[in-house]
């Protein structure tokens, strides 16, 4: 089944299945000749200014360091808040937030209140046809960028400049648009979940509910042999929409650590502590039908417990059942050139670290793949890149110091000393690894090639989590229907009485009014009764401390009519949570938890983080000419993308150029 | 549509019509109907608010 079908079936994935931008028949922008300027942009997530500054003065960068010299380097401004979808989307349309729309990682549907991914959305096929104990869909299902505004490289096209943007966050599906493009952060596996892997275990084995992400299978070696099943997506194609599997037998060695795994046409031997590389695998919707992904075993223990890792499913780059680039053939080429490689939208395995599946070193392991890939296909880029724009996207700067924060940081509570002496150092060498890759590229660019180093947001130490919807009731501006139990129920807002709930938390910034007539349970006047419950809540937050640290969970809580403009303001909550160093919002809270205490130590492996104000939370800027800008920001870059081409600022972008104007470009 | 009859306790019955009368509904029916509707469209949505759930761990963030 190719992708087309796939997608008109609405099958699968979660039902994610839509006519995604379709260029192939198009030739691509003919502006190869319109301009021979180039810039190339390298996206590193969540390198941090303070961290950059330091090992750049301690001679541990080079090749950023090079750069400063060349042109400048200075802290970037980033979103409210400094969240990845929103921040690169303030980069991609040029625009606040209020002008692209996407305010967290998670939105709610005020009807029911219940949370929505924010960058996308997906219906299935409305109208159907049943015969006989299978379903065909007479109209395709749909997935939708829910990224408003004009992307940058969407600008370009218009005035005939090519380029390329690799992986950029929040492009998924790809908007529209004959220049090569493949989707980065957002793009679901093919579960259509943001990350689901599978273990297979003779041990019994506790899975953190709070984490998630996994899937762990409880499994038995008789006579040597595992038989065990890979779950897939949900078969559209059938009335109930059974989940998908596929049976597979592993052969354990009764002496040696080595086993022999067989998976449909497939066999292959791994030695404990062994990786696969990547694995094909198709699952049966219908007798014609089947929808197919890739994904990696790592046996990790063979004896004296068996312990078998396979990836989340990534969509297969080479038969994508999902839309993941335009054309819809460059990542088909890119597939031809370089065999399987990483789709999902944040590739490294943080679930797995999180829940104890893999450890540190098998994690720097798997994410290191991750960047291999992204090295070689960038090197590739790079070596035919000769005009317009070539945008490169790295998640490994902000993964691993989501994951090893914790050990270089004494005062964390989850500081463990031994493996801080293995792994205190993760976070520098990530950095040097993106030094080593700038340098590669710089080497492989000429001298008229403008060169910019981006980050979208810093990072910070995550010490303390905050519950939201517990401060909210403490305040008396959330009720529950039985004020007399706690309500940490899983479910999102269970049990909240929304005939006297004022105010409610949802995502990892956002809190909210229950409005009258938006939501459906609103209380709350619009006008001056919801202005003033806005300011009152605002000023409340600001002031509210820590009784453990006295100090101040959060440094600013906006107000979004205060920090937004553009046609999207009405969508923003209320206020946005801008915390303090240290702080966080908890793991329960985003999904409308509201747990016992306000405050709780942070005690799991995912340490660093970056939800905090936006004026302690920076990315950076490094350009190879000299930066005039005071206080650039990331929509500032964009404008400076129309300036090096000479292209009139669209009026919806409101940042200026950071390059002073009659500079040489 | 089906007129099947259900059983509720008189005090409650009484009250039902009292918030019914004060909430503008136009007979206890309609007020009835409106409740379980509501009810029931919230067990419908759980399954997929599981689902929404599911997805939007894997993002590391949350719980």
């Amino acid at each position: 089944m190719n992708r087309r079908d796939f997608i008109k079936a609405g099958a699968g994935a979660a039902g994610l299945l839509a006519l995604g931008p379709r260029a192939d028949a198009v030739m691509r922008t003919t502006g190869r000749k319109a301009t021979s300027r180039k810039i190339l942009i390298l996206g590193f997530d969540g390198m941090d200014p303070k961290m950059t500054s330091r090992w750049m003065s301690e001679g541990k960068l080079p090749a950023f360091k090079r750069l400063a010299a060349q042109g400048g380097f200075s802290p970037l401004g980033t979103s409210i808040p400094p969240q990845s979808p929103v921040a690169w989307s303030n980069f991609i349309a040029g625009t606040n937030p209020g002008g692209h729309g996407i305010y967290d990682f998670i939105n709610r549907d005020p009807k029911t209140y219940i949370p929505t991914a924010s960058f996308s959305s997906t219906e299935g096929s409305t109208k159907t046809i049943r015969v006989g104990n299978i379903v065909f869909p007479l109209k395709s299902g749909t997935v939708r960028n829910l990224r408003q505004g004009k992307a940058f490289w969407q600008v370009l096209e218009e005035h005939d400049v090519p380029a390329t943007v690799f992986k950029i966050p929040a492009n998924y599906p790809p908007v529209a648009s004959r220049q090569r493009t493949f989707s980065g952060m957002g793009t679901p596996d093919i579960l259509g979940t943001y990350g689901t892997l599978n273990y297979y275990t003779t041990e019994t084995k506790y899975v953190n509910e709070d984490i998630g992400g996994a899937t762990v299978h409880q499994v038995y070696v008789i006579g040597n042999r595992v038989d065990a099943k890979l779950p897939g997506p949900k078969n559209s194609f059938k009335p109930d929409r059974p989940d998908t599997e596929i049976d597979f037998k592993v052969f354990v060695d009764p002496t040696n650590a080595v086993a022999k795994i067989s998976i449909q046409d497939q066999e292959f031997i791994l030695r404990e502590k062994e990786w696969s590389g990547w694995k094909r695998v198709s699952f049966p919707l219908i007798p014609t039908q089947s929808v197919g992904g890739i994904c990696m075993f790592y046996l990790k223990e063979a004896h004296p417990q068996f312990k078998l890792y396979v990836s989340p499913i990534n969509v297969d780059p080479g038969r994508p059942a999902l839309p993941v680039s335009t054309p819809a053939s460059y990542g088909e080429d890119l597939e031809k050139k370089f065999g399987p490689f990483y789709t999902k939208g944040l590739p490294a395995d943080t679930s797995a670290l999180d829940n104890d599946i893999l450890d540190e070193e098998e994690f720097l392991q798997q994410d290191g793949f991750v960047l291999e890939e992204s090295r070689a296909m960038l090197d590739y880029e790079l070596d035919r890149f000769d005009a317009g724009l070539l945008f490169y996207y790295i998640s490994s700067t902000d993964q691993r110091q989501h994951m090893f924060w914790r050990l270089l940081d004494e005062k964390h509570p989850a500081y463990d000393p031994a493996l801080a002496k293995a792994f205190g150092g993760t976070i520098e060498s990530t950095y040097r690894q993106a030094d080593e890759i700038l340098d590669r590229a710089l080497s492989r660019i000429d001298k008229d090639t403008i060169v910019l180093v981006m980050s979208d947001h810093g990072f910070n130490p995550y010490y303390r989590s905050f519950n939201v919807n517990t401060w909210l009731r403490a305040n008396g501006y959330l009720k529950l229907q039985n004020e007399f139990k706690e309500e940490d129920l899983d479910l999102a807002f269970a049990g909240t009485n929304w005939m006297k709930t004022r105010a409610y938390g949802i995502g990892l910034n956002g809190l909210y009014i229950n409005e009258k007539g938006r939501e459906s349970d609103g209380i709350v006047a619009t006008g001056p009764d919801k202005d003033n419950l806005v300011r009152e809540i605002a000023r409340k937050l600001e002031e509210f401390r820590d009784p453990k640290t006295g100090e101040k969970v959060l440094a600013r809580a906006y107000v979004a009519r205060d920090v937004y403009t553009g046609p999207y303001v009405d969508a923003a909550p209320d206020i946005i949570l801008g915390f303090n160093r240290g702080y966080r919002i908890s793991f329960k809270s985003p999904l409308g938890r509201v747990p016992k205490d306000i405050l709780e130590d942070n005690k799991a492996k995912w340490s660093g983080d970056h939800m905090g104000a936006a004026e302690i939370m920076p990315g950076i800027v490094l350009a190879n000419r000299p930066v005039a800008a005071e206080r650039p920001a990331l929509y500032d870059l964009t404008a400076t993308i129309m300036d090096v081409f000479d292209i009139d600022k669209p009026k919806e972008m409101i940042g200026s150029s950071i390059f002073k104007k009659g500079d040489p470009r | 549509m089906s007129q099947d009859k259900i059983k509720i306790d008189k005090v409650l019955l009484d009250k039902v019509r009292k918030y019914a009368d004060m909430s503008g509904y136009s007979s206890v029916e309609e007020f009835v109907t409106h409740l379980l509707e509501k009810e029931i469209a919230k067990i419908e949505e759980a399954d997929s608010e599981e689902e929404i759930k599911k997805k939007l761990k894997g993002l590391g963030y949350i719980g």
